[in-house]
């Protein structure tokens, strides 16, 4: 077939995590034109929803993050620095704001927040969505209401009143009838979600737990509480129930991710970057060490989509943005760049006999792409790979995810540095 | 505690021990079966799911292929539930040798085993993911057999006729009174407690640890171990049994048993009966050869690998040469410790096969009822299990009972299709007995598809902690334990889809959940990146 001549943009943003949304966003806030191409969704779809930053933290978390870079110079916070890590907090605070969604703090300025889970555990993000921040247990002594729905199969709130208990917080637990139809035997938390929308089904809920109210000091709610009003129903709740109400992140899907997915792409549509989302990037188009497109798969032949500046944020092996298989191979797959792997023979360092061990396994911790400060990718000599290709979020080496408690401030500080780096360059190569 | 009388103490919970329970119970017989942990924890769980047609064994061991057969047309009358009457194939390759098909044929021929040759294209129009590379197909009557479903079944007929069980009780003394063993000292694995039961006679059925068995009694009794991994990979690759024919060797079967499929086995000598390891050369040789029949399958979402061993026993009389693993008869034998050491009360049954399960139950139960001088007959091959249905079992049951509301409430676990009043009926069958999540996974699926647990482990140990009303640390460690003991499975397999399959599991636990933390695996204040950890 031939090809069709296709305008480029200024920058093609690979991946729709967060990394990748809130790059597109950076990139149009600065006047570039932008088209964000990803396979599918990022992992915010099924992560609680709140923003990890340094988890771990003891006290003043921003203060903590000034000396990071010093002190952790392997870690991909020392690529964005510390200035970098702060102005992409408030960046992200702004955005969801402007799309509402907004994220919040704990009023205890700089420190992390104390939020229950389903089980009862208390984590400690930094940002939140302001309908879990509603919920942050720092300094709160009165008794916490749990509230679930009879015959819905993710949420147990005794369990987590058990458990909250032995650390010293008191929660009771009530169950109430669900929202709309109560036979459901496969009930998702988007569609529970959606039903919450309806002020009338809302209101079903609210009757129901007028008389345990009581003397609860805040009421939990799972993480279900509106898709789309989602604002309007947790008002509606904590008005009525004259009590602040909150969520609590259920199991995926993340109903607080798919809302924050919906809105950064509206508002990304809305200031006219493209966004195509449900077709992979199969390969890069690279000509003298730079890229000047990318193949993106459809039925039968792939279509090239052309730019000056690529962000590759396709994330990490969870996402697909790196691959592996059986032989211990590791690979990313656009360009195949070289990939930092966990070492030793086959997959013997991947992971550890225990599941649970507290620093979690090697093969999330290690691998991934090693970049520059001007987040370019590089060779096992530690030369960059391509001139105009930046990598950020889950795709870079250095830290995991899962156990480290920084693994939304990796997506957004790495993408806001890539922006950064990307547009500065094309600024020098324009004027 | 004041010692229990039966007339006989049957040792083992897995498929021959429940058999023989069934067939004790149906000749009058007061028994008792003793289990050291759950049912179908040994050998029986540890299983691919092939109720063989025999066709296996026609060339190198045709008496068990006889056997084979002939319990084969047995089990599909007497316990079709626990059956998918999926049919086999064998098939032979461009790699396998060219003389063995008719070497085959005339070994099914004389062991009974009726064979229909299929023109390739014939094979292929059934299982289109089949190779091109086929010289040879053969029709045979395997089928798929749950192993859970099987002993489940057995018992449970059991104790219609009034027998009992108790699990996780581990004999650690046989009673002697002179040469005669009268009973059995049992100690409870969960609390401690000892307890003695007086039998007229023993019958041990332990599997691999009938030697310990034996030994308690003073007697040798050599078992060789043989370890063989097997794969479930998270979709019917095939929906007939498909075998490689040519001479036995490692990775030549694919069944497909429930929503998956199992690939099998291997064959490593080894020294201990629980040994449970999977060398990384396992898990790569049975995809490749699972690669050579249906191309394509190694590149697949491969869910969960475990290992069995299985308990391989010549007469000392038979044999005096070296043979091991897969040369070694998978006949079985019953040893009346009374005619070979002069030791009355205990009869021991070892080697063969879960297709033969009812037999091999069958003959011991004979020499058992011989010397405690009970004159019935086997019954047991004749009809259905009281109370049992007699159709085959079918893959879309499950979700035809939940879409027409015959299994109603929430749905637990989405993989396997298990919902909650599923779950509190089975809690409540071990009364006021402790109930792991392990247990209700044995008796449901639970945790046993795709996800490996990650989504219904946590809504299974909430419902446990509520039907019992555990307290919070009880809930949380049944809760861990099972996510580790799902993790060992899965650990061999993380490459590709299945490690970002249990990514996501992983996240559940530790971030959704914050499981690490209740268990105290997570120390929130310790510097993830202490020296060394970077490089």
């Amino acid at each position: 077939m031939t090809k069709t001549t296709q305008t480029g943009s200024d920058v093609i943003v690979i991946g729709a995590g967060l990394a990748g949304l809130t790059a597109a966003v950076h990139a149009v806030q600065t006047g570039a034109t932008v088209r964000l191409i990803a396979q599918g969704w990022g992992q915010q779809i099924v992560t609680p929803g709140w923003i990890s930053v340094c988890d771990r933290a003891k006290d003043d978390v921003i203060a903590e993050l000034r000396g990071y870079a010093a002190l952790h110079p392997a870690h991909p916070y020392a690529l964005a620095g510390d200035e970098g890590m702060i102005d992409c907090l408030e960046r992200f605070r702004a955005i969801t704001k402007a799309i509402g969604v907004p994220y919040g703090a704990c009023v205890k300025a700089g420190h992390n927040l104390r939020l229950t889970t389903l089980l009862g555990a208390i984590q400690t993000p930094l940002l939140a969505p302001a309908s879990m921040v509603s919920g942050d247990l720092t300094g709160v002594t009165g008794e916490i209401l749990l509230v679930s729905f009879t015959g819905w199969r993710d949420f147990y709130p005794a369990l987590a009143a058990s458990n909250l208990a032995k650390q010293g917080i008191t929660a009771r637990a009530v169950l109430v009838d669900a929202p709309g139809a109560p036979q459901a035997w496969d009930l998702w938390p988007v569609e529970l979600a959606r039903r919450f929308d309806d002020p009338a089904l809302r209101q079903r809920v609210i009757d129901q737990l007028r008389p345990h109210v009581q003397n609860a000091a805040k009421i939990g709610f799972p993480a279900v509480v509106g898709l789309e009003q989602h604002v309007e129903a947790l008002a509606d709740c904590t008005q009525q129930l004259e009590r602040p109400c909150f969520e609590i992140a259920t199991l995926p899907p993340s109903v607080p991710g798919t809302r924050l997915s919906n809105r950064l792409r509206r508002w990304l549509l809305r200031q006219r970057a493209r966004v195509q989302i449900g077709h992979p990037v199969v390969h890069g188009i690279v000509e003298n060490r730079r890229c000047v497109g990318v193949d993106v798969g459809a039925l039968g032949h792939t279509n090239p989509f052309y730019a000056d500046q690529f962000i590759l944020a396709t994330g990490g092996l969870y996402n697909g943005g790196i691959q592996s298989d059986e032989s211990g191979r590791l690979w990313e797959p656009i360009f195949d760049l070289p990939v930092k792997g966990p070492g030793g023979t086959g997959r013997e360092k991947w992971y550890h006999a225990n599941l649970l061990v507290h620093r979690g396994h090697a093969v999330h911790r290690h691998t991934g792409l090693r970049v520059n400060t001007r987040m370019q990718p590089l060779d096992a000599d530690g030369a960059p790979v391509l001139d105009n290709v930046y990598a950020a979020g889950h795709l870079l080496t250095g830290f995991n995810p899962l156990t480290d408690g920084c693994a939304e401030g990796i997506a957004l500080a790495t993408a806001l540095k890539a922006v950064q780096v990307a547009l500065a360059l094309e600024a020098q190569k324009s004027y | 505690m004041t010692p229990q009388t039966v007339d006989v103490l049957v040792i083992g919970g897995g498929a021959t021990g429940a058999a023989a329970l069934y067939d004790l119970a149906r000749r009058g017989v007061r028994a008792l079966l003793v289990e050291q942990n759950d049912f179908t924890t040994g050998t029986s769980g540890r299983y691919h799911g092939l109720l063989h047609s025999g066709g296996r064994y026609a060339v190198r061991d045709p008496e068990t292929a006889q056997e084979c057969i002939a319990e084969n047309t047995i089990l599909r009358r007497i316990t079709p539930f626990a059956i998918e009457d999926t049919g086999g194939l064998f098939v032979a390759t461009l790699d396998d040798p060219a003389d063995f098909p008719a070497q085959w044929v005339t070994g099914c021929a004389a062991a009974g085993i009726p064979t229909e040759q299929l023109t390739p294209e014939q094979a292929r129009a059934q299982e289109p993911a089949l190779t091109p590379n086929i010289t040879a197909v053969y029709r045979v009557p395997d089928a798929s057999v749950d192993s859970f479903d099987l002993i489940h079944g057995f018992i449970a007929a059991a104790r219609t006729y009034g027998c009992k069980t108790l699990i996780y009780h581990r004999v650690t003394q046989l009673i002697h009174e002179g040469d005669t063993i009268v009973g059995a000292r049992l100690e409870d694995t969960r609390t401690g407690a000892t307890r003695i039961i007086h039998a007229a006679c023993i019958l041990n059925a332990a599997g691999p640890w009938v030697s310990v068995i034996a030994g308690l009694a003073g007697i040798a009794v050599e078992v060789k171990f043989d370890r063989g991994a097997m794969i479930a990979m998270n979709m019917r690759w095939v929906n007939t049994i498909v075998n490689r024919l040519r001479p036995a060797a490692d990775g030549d079967i694919l069944v497909p048993v429930g929503a998956v499929c199992v690939l099998g086995t291997t064959s490593v000598m080894t020294d201990h009966p629980d040994d449970y390891r999977i060398e990384p050369w396992e898990v790569s040789k049975i995809l490749n050869e699972a690669e050579a029949v249906v191309p394509g399958i190694r590149y697949g979402r491969a869910l969960r690998a475990w290992a069995g061993v299985r308990p391989l026993y010549e007469s000392p009389a038979a044999h005096h040469n070296d043979t091991a693993g897969r040369a070694v008869m998978r006949t079985f034998s019953v040893l009346d410790h009374a005619a070979l050491h002069g030791v009355r009360g205990l009869v021991t049954v070892v080697g063969g096969k879960l297709t033969t399960c009812r037999l091999m139950a069958e003959q011991t139960v004979d020499v058992v009822c011989q010397q405690i001088g009970v004159t019935a007959p086997c019954t047991t091959a004749r009809e259905v299990l009281p109370g049992a249905t007699t159709r085959y079992h079918r893959l879309d049951q499950r979700l035809h009972r939940l879409e027409h509301g015959e299994t109603p409430g929430e749905l637990i676990c989405e993989c396997e299709m298990v919902t909650r009043p599923q779950i509190e009926q089975a809690i409540a069958a071990y009364g006021d007995q402790p109930v792991a999540l392990d247990d209700l996974r044995r008796d449901l699926r639970i945790g046993m598809g795709p996800c490996q647990g990650g989504f219904c482990s946590y809504r299974a140990a909430a419902i446990l902690q509520e039907v019992k009303g555990h307290s919070a640390l009880e809930t949380n460690r049944a809760f861990a334990a099972f996510v580790r003991e799902r993790y060992q499975g899965v650990r061999p397999l993380l490459w590709g889809h299945q490690l970002r399959q249990f990514y996501l599991d992983e996240l559940i636990y530790r971030r959704t959940l914050g499981l690490d933390w209740l268990t105290g695996d997570y120390d929130p204040h310790e510097n993830v990146y202490a020296e060394g950890d970077h490089d």
